[in-house]
């Protein structure tokens, strides 16, 4: 039994369902792990972003939209100049790099960068799993039943998606956004109907491969139903597959979605997107705005890059590109 | 092969078909939604008045009339070539387009031929002193390169431009000159954008054009060529690259077909006058036409695009065709 698993899932570390409910499997699950220090990385990075997602208003040092006030020291102090003024009493702390009393300095409007970073995780880290989830729930569904059953079903199905996916992400938004509102709904569901195609398609190939398989050919001759081969067979041997795609496709939708808030299509909120794109008319004076929003992105991206490359290393070498 | 390419053709005009429903969709599903749009700040007064003028748009934008008749309409429309008016200018999509598409494809061209230069060295060399120092480095640009989106890298790419080396490149949309009006000029605005979206794309290429390489410099020919005593650098490019670019080849034609995409987000940031800051303006403005027919242009080509290269792909790797 064991020997006729692996052959689809590869030679990862986990060969068999079976052998994954052995005892001692977290010992070398967690010496697996240790081998692959980059994944734990990224594994980290994800879970102090997930952290900052969940716990913002408790993490934030000042209110994210609250503008800063400093003291004006030319306050008062007499001038010759008819023409200037020596200004009010407070003005505003705008784009002050960092320092003690903000971590990662203010922005135009002179609020407190580190609170909107920590609060824009929340948007990029909800659109982006929520859309994932459906993506990879709906595709995974749609990719399995079309390639076991196969035939002309599965070749129109096929030309379906290939229609969906001939649709660069972004646009698809945009044009989305022509006939519905510019809501985080929308945008999660858009972006999931871009993400279903692809994995659709790669979990029909390892169907494909897995129909073969003589456990399969084996289920059928003692008369289980098709419904119950895919969900109790095919579907336990496809999770290699979906963890990774998961994993890689959360990178690319939340750039898709900074990108998005970068072009200021996108709902009211803070969002790192936006806040990079704000930040850009003020780089001569002070780029740190945009650097700490862009630097934002790249983390959380990276991360998510990481784990997916460990996580494939770890269940299916072959995948590797 | 002709039967493979003969069906690769037909498998592909559903697709076709398919992708002008899905655009029609869009601009159909609610059609009262774009009239609202459009006709926001016009209303004034009573329940009929505004019966009167949702009808009034209606007629105009001819969104009247029954659903199947506008998708014949509009199927129609589309494969004669009219891709819908703008709302604002009244001149056709494809005239407001075409007048702007000059500066995206030079930009475009100009991203894959930086992603080229950077990306088929750097390959190489990282595939065949794998596991290397150089290769580790090279490799840690790589996994960078993937994760930072190409708009920050542009902005990081200004922010060196601007505070460290001094120079700042045209902020104005005018400023835009054709190549051959004026190649300085030209240059000046592009050289930026092109930099940061060709070292995004280099990054892709790396990848994958390592990974392929590796696994071709395995192979039993590529040994037999070791052991006939071949210089490196014949094997690697006489025998192996060729072999491994094949795939990298249909990567590259997937971004060649992607340029007339226009890289939106880079134009938007640099402020280059193409069509892909045209169309995020016009979506600002609720023109929506010009959004649909831009859309429905790139996903065209994109369809037409995966067909070119499934067939080059067919004619460079001699297995294709004969299962």
């Amino acid at each position: 039994m064991a020997a006729a698993g692996n052959i689809a899932i590869g030679t990862g570390a986990f060969e068999t369902l079976e052998e994954l409910q052995r005892p001692g499997q977290l010992r070398r699950a967690v010496r697996v792990w240790l081998r692959k220090p980059l994944g734990l990385l990224g594994f980290a990075i994800i879970l102090v972003l997930a952290l900052m997602a969940t716990f913002a208003p408790l993490l934030q040092r000042y209110e994210p939209d609250q503008p800063f006030q400093v003291l004006n020291p030319n306050y008062g102090a007499a001038s010759s100049d008819v023409y200037s003024d020596s200004g009010d009493q407070y003005t505003l702390d705008q784009n002050a790099g960092p320092s003690m009393k903000h971590w990662l300095g203010t922005d135009d409007g002179a609020r407190d960068t580190w609170s909107r970073i920590v609060w824009g995780a929340r948007r990029s880290l909800t659109i982006s799993v929520t859309s994932l989830l459906i993506a990879v729930s709906t595709g995974t569904l749609l990719g399995i039943v079309s390639g076991y059953f196969g035939g002309l079903f599965d070749t129109l199905f096929q030309r379906l998606l290939d229609s969906v996916q001939a649709f660069p992400p972004l646009l698809l938004v945009i044009l989305a956004a022509t006939a519905f509102e510019l809501s985080v709904r929308n945008i999660v569901l858009t972006l999931a109907l871009v993400g279903a195609p692809q994995v659709s398609r790669l979990v029909r190939g390892n169907t494909l491969a897995l129909r073969e398989m003589p456990y399969i050919e084996a289920g059928r001759v003692v008369g289980a139903t098709s419904w119950r081969i895919m969900f109790r067979h095919i579907l336990p041997n496809s999770w290699a597959i979906i963890i990774v795609v998961f994993t890689i496709g959360i990178g690319t939708v939340i750039v898709t979605e900074a990108a998005l808030s970068f072009l200021a299509v996108s709902p009211p909120g803070i969002s790192w997107g936006y806040m990079l794109f704000v930040g850009v008319s003020f780089i001569q004076s002070s780029p740190w705005q945009s650097l700490m929003a862009g630097s934002a992105i790249t983390l959380a991206v990276l991360a998510f890059n990481l784990l997916g490359d460990a996580l494939r290393d770890v269940l299916d070498p072959r995948l590797r590109i | 092969m002709q039967q493979y390419i003969l069906q690769r053709l037909l498998l592909n005009i559903p697709v076709i078909l398919l992708v002008i429903t899905v655009v029609f969709l869009a601009g159909n599903l609610r059609p009262d939604y774009a009239a609202q749009v459009v006709g926001q700040g016009q209303t004034s007064g009573s329940i009929e008045d505004y019966q009167k003028q949702l009808e009034n748009t209606r007629k105009t934008l001819g969104t009247d009339g029954p659903l199947w008749n506008r998708y014949l309409r509009y199927m129609g429309d589309v494969l004669r070539g009219d891709f819908g008016t703008s709302y604002l200018t009244k001149h056709t999509v494809t005239d407001e387009l075409g007048s702007r598409l000059a500066p995206s494809i030079e930009l475009g061209l100009l991203q894959i031929a930086i992603a080229l230069a950077i990306s088929i060295p750097i390959g190489v060399i990282s595939a065949i002193r794998q596991d290397t120092w150089l290769d580790y480095g090279l490799r840690v640009f790589a996994i960078l390169g993937l994760a930072v989106p190409s708009f920050f890298l542009g902005t990081l790419l200004l922010i060196f431009s601007i505070k460290i080396v001094g120079w700042t490149p045209p902020v104005v949309n005018t400023a835009y000159r054709e190549i051959w009006e004026d190649p300085a000029a030209n240059l000046k605005m592009l050289f930026l954008p092109a930099l940061a979206g060709g070292l995004a794309e280099a990054a892709i290429i790396v990848r994958f054009l390592r990974s392929q390489l590796l696994e071709v410099l395995r192979q039993d020919y590529v040994r037999t060529a070791w052991a006939k005593g071949l210089r490196e650098r014949n094997v690697v490019t006489g025998h192996a690259l060729r072999n491994a670019m094949i795939p990298v080849v249909t990567i590259i034609g997937l971004l060649v077909g992607g340029v007339v995409g226009a890289d939106v987000v880079l134009e938007s940031l640099f402020n280059i006058p193409g069509a892909g800051q045209f169309v995020v303006i016009s979506f600002k403005q609720n023109d929506f036409p010009v959004v649909q027919g831009f859309v429905l242009m790139i996903a065209m080509v994109l369809v037409t695009t995966n067909l070119v290269v499934d067939v080059m792909y067919g004619l460079l790797d001699p297995r294709i065709g004969y299962a």
